[in-house]
């Protein structure tokens, strides 16, 4: 394990160079190139005003900016479900580099989370400008991102290393991670106040539904971005049991995930 | 402490640069290549799949400053060999020690990002041989120069041709200057003059102290270039030793082979291979410049989706003359089930005198898995009219003048 490290950290130039060619292929073909990443979440603000704040008068539940809170929470989901697709699939998608030459395969799933994770601080960006546009206030919890960015990026690496690792030997690991991205979606608060679950349903369901570690990471990234209790009491909630949870479980699912990469990785070149 | 050993003409070390042991290969041939985790589920207890060892008992030590070469008929297991001593995978039995950095250059190309440029994928390739950005600026232009790429450099990849390709690799390869270079039947590709220009190189790194492992068809290469010469056959060593010995010893194998070799999972069966002359009649001998017809006839015993069929000629050497198969002239054929007729129409054969012999295969569309090959097991003689030399017939029109 030590000794895996050790060659992980001796191809680190290889990690971030994959990275970077990720990020460049996404948009070689387009005129303003990463700037889609920008344009992107000031696009979706502008869909989720017209379609939630005006339509649907969520302003009811108490949330007097709907579309923020939307944004704050499905801007590190989109992150989330972008990341875990394409690294599911990077060993497979890159067998012409697998079969041809050696180097710790764990930097293909890796990459494309470094890529994601790009786009993503882009777009954290951007909402934050426009919170300061707006108006609205900022906590000092906003400095936490950091941190709170490193624990989503283990629990995605985490699972990644499952899934693309596995994916190699059962392909439908793929299609099976895009249809549970879209029920996983629903069972976290992105679209939904949390106090939507807590008021709906009996107490051992909410458990049950905590048992989800993105919903406290997302929460978590509503919190920091959208925290003042003017834009309604559901942005100020926040566990400290569901964010050790979520800690404990994604250290493990990390160190786990690379183990079993690690054992398999010898068989993947003879097998895509 | 070092003493030297004198090889050929060159003086090698004793310190070994790679140690194989024991070393075997085991793959998995699956009826199915449709491995999905409800067919797992379903038939759980039933394996999927055959074992076969690609390579056995296999102990070789390469000496740092040594040059082997690998020959050995097709599907030998070469390739696989190679594979092995890059950590790409990894043996079943026995183990393998490298000593140094070792750069790879298998099969076509080496691994190249299609989006990317040239110049984009030479960082690319570079870092993931282990080469860190600031080791890489002197050498960058070197890359770029050898690889005669010219203003191509700067041209995605997806638009390079094979010879391109291995221009660029092989650039990579050598000019990264690794301890140990593995080189995978790529100078069979490329024009004669980036051949000569490789031969140069692969020279120039042996004078240099760095050991090479070079994979070739071409048995006269392998007795020109290097120290030793392994001989593979069937995945074990047939012999190991002075060029010249080893390469008279195959040859003369080759020549007088009774009959080829057979393999593969057996999905589809090539049940009968037939040679017709113009008229459509079986024969054996055909001129140059007439027609030939490879008939193939095949049975799958279930439905098989997206096979290829293809064909080889080869010397007497074992040299490929000529092949293709239908991947490569865009021939779709998306699905076979119950028997059918491959036919292969050669109008005009480029052959000159000799003996050639045919392999036929069906395989998948990667090449991975092959449902049935029969290596050079017809064989056919060639007439020519005499008015050619070498190898092969062309067009040639000539003009003579007198004066200016
Ligand atoms: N990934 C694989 N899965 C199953 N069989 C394989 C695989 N790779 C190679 N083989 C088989 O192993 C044998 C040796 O192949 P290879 O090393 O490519 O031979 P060579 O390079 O000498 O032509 C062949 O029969 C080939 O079909
Ligand atoms: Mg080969």
């Amino acid at each position: 394990m030590k000794e895996y490290l050790r060659k992980l950290f001796f191809y680190r130039e290889l990690l971030l160079n994959l990275t970077v060619k990720e990020v460049k292929v996404k948009y070689k073909n387009s005129f303003i190139g990463f700037l889609w990443s920008m344009v992107n979440p000031v696009m979706m603000l502008a869909v989720y005003y017209v379609a939630f704040g005006i339509i649907f008068k969520l302003r009811a539940l108490g949330m007097t900016r709907y579309e923020f809170y939307l944004l704050s929470g499905i801007l590190p989901w989109n992150f989330f479900s972008l990341s875990l697709m394409q690294s599911v699939s990077s060993v497979v998608n890159n067998a012409d580099l697998v079969k041809k030459v050696y180097f710790p395969r764990e930097v293909l799933p890796l990459s494309y989370i470094g890529a994601a994770s790009f786009h993503f601080l882009l777009q954290e960006l951007v909402l934050v400008v426009f919170l300061l546009i707006f108006r609205l206030s900022l906590s000092p919890w906003i400095f936490a991102m950091p941190l709170l960015l490193l624990l989503q990026l283990v629990f995605t690496a985490g699972l990644s290393l499952y899934l693309s690792a596995l994916n190699v030997f059962f392909r439908d690991i793929q299609h099976f991670t895009e249809i549970a991205l879209l029920a996983w979606f629903w069972i976290t608060p992105v679209v939904y106040p949390i106090s939507f679950i807590q008021e709906s349903f009996p107490a051992w369901a909410e458990r049950i539904y905590m048992l989800n570690p993105m919903a406290h990471i997302v929460l978590l990234w509503q919190r920091i971005t959208y925290n003042s209790p003017a834009n309604g009491p559901q942005a100020a909630y926040f566990s400290v049991e569901g964010f050790v949870y979520a800690v404990v479980l994604s250290v493990f699912l990390l160190i786990s995930g690379y183990y079993l990469f690690c054992r398999l990785e010898g068989r993947f070149a003879e097998f895509i | 402490m070092t003493v030297a050993r004198e090889i050929g003409a060159r003086l090698v070390s004793d310190v070994p640069a790679l140690e194989l042991r024991g070393v075997g290969k085991c793959f998995r041939l699956y009826r199915d290549i449709n491995r999905s985790l409800k067919e797992k589920v379903v038939n759980w207890r039933k394996r999927g799949y055959e074992l076969f060892w690609a390579l056995q008992d296999v102990d070789l030590t390469v000496y740092k400053g040594e040059t082997i070469s690998v020959i050995g008929p097709n599907g030998s297991g070469k390739s696989t060999m190679l594979r092995l001593m890059t950590g790409i995978m990894k043996p079943n039995r026995g183990s393998i020690a490298t000593h140094g950095t070792i750069a790879a250059l298998l099969d076509l190309g080496a691994g190249f990002h299609p989006d990317l440029t040239g110049r984009e994928n030479i960082y690319l390739n570079a870092s993931i041989l282990g080469i860190r950005k600031k080791d890489l600026e002197p050498i960058f232009q070197d890359i770029i120069d050898f690889s005669d790429l010219g203003p191509f450099i700067d041209n995605q990849v997806k638009n390079y041709s094979a010879g391109m390709y291995v221009r660029l690799g092989f650039s990579i390869a050598i000019n990264v200057n690794p301890d140990i270079l593995l080189v995978d039947e790529v100078l069979a590709v490329g024009d004669e003059s980036f051949q000569a220009k490789c031969l140069d190189r692969i020279s120039r790194l042996q004078e240099s102290g760095k050991t090479i492992v070079l994979v070739t068809h071409n048995a006269d290469l392998a007795e020109a270039v290097s120290d030793r010469v392994l001989w593979l056959e069937r995945g074990r060593v047939k012999m190991l030793g002075d060029p010249q010995e080893v390469v008279d010893a195959y040859h003369e194998a080759m020549s007088t082979r009774p009959e080829g070799t057979e393999f593969g999972n057996r999905d589809i069966v090539i049940e009968s291979v037939q040679l017709l002359d113009g008229e459509g009649r079986p024969s054996e001998v055909f001129r140059t410049g007439e027609p030939l017809v490879l008939r193939l006839r095949y049975t799958a015993r279930k439905p098989v989706e997206d096979p290829v069929f293809g064909f080889g000629f080869y010397d007497r050497l074992g040299l490929m003359v000529f092949g293709t198969n239908t991947r490569l002239r865009e021939v779709d054929i998306p699905r076979v089930e119950g028997s059918g007729v491959v036919e292969f129409v050669i109008p005009s054969l480029s052959m000159l005198d000799g003996r050639y012999y045919v392999s036929v295969a069906a395989h998948t569309r990667d090449g991975q898995v092959n449902y049935h090959w029969l290596d050079k097991k017809y064989c056919f003689d060639v007439t020519s009219p005499g008015r050619d030399s070498g190898y092969l017939t062309m067009e040639c029109e000539i003009r003579v003048s007198s004066g200016g």
